[in-house]
């Protein structure tokens, strides 16, 4: 982007049609026969291609030669409608309800029945995506509305000033609460910030073992396992209130407020764990080596990798398939779309996945760390 | 009470100790003499059971320290060189933490803190952080630490190293008070020979890993005196006796050096 050259942006666009376009268009072109004198009849017919909004808006918007290249076009049967609401691949889930077209003829034509809705459902993670599908359906809307008007009224379209009148509206609703720039910077800034306590208390660690304080330990006849467990339970503690200070920051100064805490603080506790593996596996792998410069690696340039790839200073929405999985299996990335999840209203059942992730992560960085684990006091 | 039979410890090709063998006896002061390398703390590490011996083991009362590290590590302190405490805890601090890791509480554990404050010297800046001690101070503690919970045997690896002549005489004297006192038994490792000379009754002395003389302070001296001696005029006496003290004994300008064979 900074070079002038174009994002790499794929936007995926899905629709799920409740009813049948050319189902309803016969039906309102047999209403309309009886009704209306048969030139007028004439007309419309032989302009009724343009006036299947649906269509225009998947093969001439979406799929025009500006647009293919970074939309992708996808149409799902209603029966799918969850799984796609569920999948965070798609950008925009365009929704049309049963009738959507009648409806829209009938108005546009007749002045008759009320005006259709469009239900859009937008990723708030494909910022970019979502914000380009948002102006065109604001665009193609405008332009439905200005057609219309003009054949109505025989208007020169230069000559006119367009009235306030709409014969069609896109209204996006999205059942759950977007987040906020502030919510997601405190929690990609706290996710991110956390892991600078494992290796911290690495460090620490390493440092008792220089200073021989750990060979005090193991001469005092306390297992290495203790030791080793009181490293694994601090990075667990110091962790879990580093995030709960953080975020009791942010909701004092910026009002960054949970909607369901049970979720918050369960995902707050799984992140916290896999804080406390990595400062234990850390400790264990300087111990092994006799040298902190694992400790050093990770917080200088591991830390800063795995924010990126976990989303802290940008959105990975817009990224491709594979940085999007790669972040999320980064601690720091599966705890951010879990929160990001929370604050968008979901519950605890929308982060199951991340919350199993961060176990599963803590208890492998747990078994790695204790096979590293010098057996026998310092491993010289 | 306590011996090592044919130690060694191989890192990677180099041998940083070889085929020691030593004892100590429950009640005596022993003192490990040899320059910087020449592979005491390696030595008195696998001895106290913190690192593994490549070949041979070390017994305490008959009991192998390899196969059964417990029974030792009850009974033992360790002085180590560098200032194994926290430097941002108060001196009481840094001894009741130590305390807990002996598993020492309540009333017991704060007369402890208060009889070896008293010992040590630190009754009066017991307050203070350990970041604002002398040298002197910070090894005081050090060696504080390591008789928190009643030791049989402590064994202090170089505890003068880099500290004035005050608070040196003020270790020295506490050892033999312990030793005197408590009857403690002592393996006092240094590479000053007046040290060892002053406080112990039996000397090991180790060069490149090898144990190159051993025996009472006596047997010690009837050897080096049976050496040849160099005559070597020195005009850097300062130099030479920070690097090379334990094996020059100088009058005027002059220094005898006894080779050792």
């Amino acid at each position: 982007m900074m070079n002038g050259q174009n994002p790499n942006i794929n936007v995926k666009v899905t629709f799920i049609e409740h009813g049948d376009e050319a189902e309803q268009v016969d039906r309102f072109m047999n209403e309309i026969e009886n009704d209306l004198p048969q030139a007028a009849v004439e007309g419309i017919q032989s302009g009724i291609d343009g006036m299947m909004p649906i269509s225009i808006l998947k093969k001439e918007v979406f799929g025009s030669e500006d647009l293919k290249e970074i939309v992708e076009i996808n149409e799902v049967h209603l029966s799918e409608r969850t799984s796609v609401l569920d999948d965070n691949t798609y950008t925009t889930v365009i929704e049309v309800p049963d009738n959507f077209t009648y409806q829209t003829l009938k108005h546009m034509v007749l002045d008759q029945d009320t005006q259709p809705t469009l239900k859009v459902t937008q990723n708030d993670q494909h910022q970019i995506g979502s914000s380009i599908v948002s102006d065109v359906l604001n665009q193609f809307q405008e332009q439905l509305t200005l057609g219309t008007f003009l054949e109505k009224n025989g208007i020169d379209q230069n000559a006119i000033q367009l009235d306030e009148e709409s014969y069609g509206e896109v209204t996006t609703i999205n059942q759950k609460k977007s987040v906020t720039s502030k919510g997601y910077y405190a929690v990609g800034m706290a996710v991110m910030n956390v892991l600078f306590i494992a290796s911290t208390i690495g460090s620490m660690a390493f440092l008792e073992k220089k200073i021989h304080v750990f060979d005090r330990v193991i001469l005092a006849n306390v297992s290495r396992w203790v030791y080793f467990t009181g490293v694994l339970i601090s990075g667990t503690i110091i962790g879990f209130f580093h995030l709960l200070i953080v975020f009791g920051f942010a909701w004092l100064v910026f009002g960054v407020s949970w909607p369901d805490l049970i979720a918050f603080f369960t995902v707050t506790l799984a992140f916290a764990a896999a804080v406390g593996g990595i400062a234990v596996l850390l400790t264990a792998i300087s111990y092994r080596f006799n040298s902190e410069v694992i400790t050093n690696f990770f917080s200088g340039i591991v830390v800063t990798i795995m924010a990126v790839l976990g989303g802290s200073f940008f959105p990975l929405g817009d990224s491709s398939a594979i940085i999007r999985t790669l972040g999320n299996l980064t601690p720091n990335g599966a705890g951010m779309s879990a929160y990001l999840t929370i604050l968008r209203g979901d519950g605890i059942s929308q982060i199951g996945s991340h919350i199993f992730f961060l176990i599963i992560f803590a208890i492998v960085t747990v078994i790695i760390a204790a096979l590293s684990f010098p057996k026998r006091g310092l491993a010289k | 009470m306590l011996e090592l039979v044919d130690l060694s410890k191989k890192f990677k090709q180099m041998y940083a100790v070889k085929n020691l063998n030593m004892f100590i006896e429950k009640g005596e002061i022993v003192g490990l003499l040899g320059p910087n390398g020449a592979g005491k703390s390696t030595a008195i590490s696998m001895l106290s059971s913190l690192v593994e011996p490549t070949n041979g083991d070390g017994r305490f009362n008959n009991i192998s320290i390899l196969k059964r590290p417990a029974p030792l590590r009850k009974v033992i302190g360790m002085v180590p060189q560098e200032i194994a405490l926290y430097n941002d805890l108060t001196a009481e601090e840094n001894l009741r933490f130590f305390g807990r890791i002996y598993r020492l509480k309540g009333n017991v554990l704060k007369k402890k803190i208060d009889e070896i404050l008293e010992l040590i010297g630190l009754a009066d800046r017991r307050k203070d952080v350990v970041e604002k001690y002398s040298g002197g101070m910070k090894r005081r503690l050090n060696i504080g630490v390591a008789l928190l919970h009643d030791p049989e045997v402590i064994i202090m690896d170089e505890p003068t190293v880099g500290i004035d002549p005050q608070s040196r005489n003020y270790i020295l004297e506490t050892v033999k008070r312990l030793n005197a006192e408590k009857q403690m038994t002592v393996l006092y490792t240094s590479h000053y020979m007046e040290e060892v000379e002053f406080l112990c009754d039996r000397i090991y002395i180790m060069d490149k890993g090898n144990l190159i003389a051993s025996g009472t302070k006596d047997e010690i001296k009837r050897i080096l005196s049976a050496e040849k001696t160099i005559s070597i005029k020195a005009e850097r006496l300062n130099f030479l006796c920070h690097h090379y003290g334990y094996f020059f004994f100088f009058r005027n300008h002059t220094i005898n050096y006894r080779i050792l064979f």
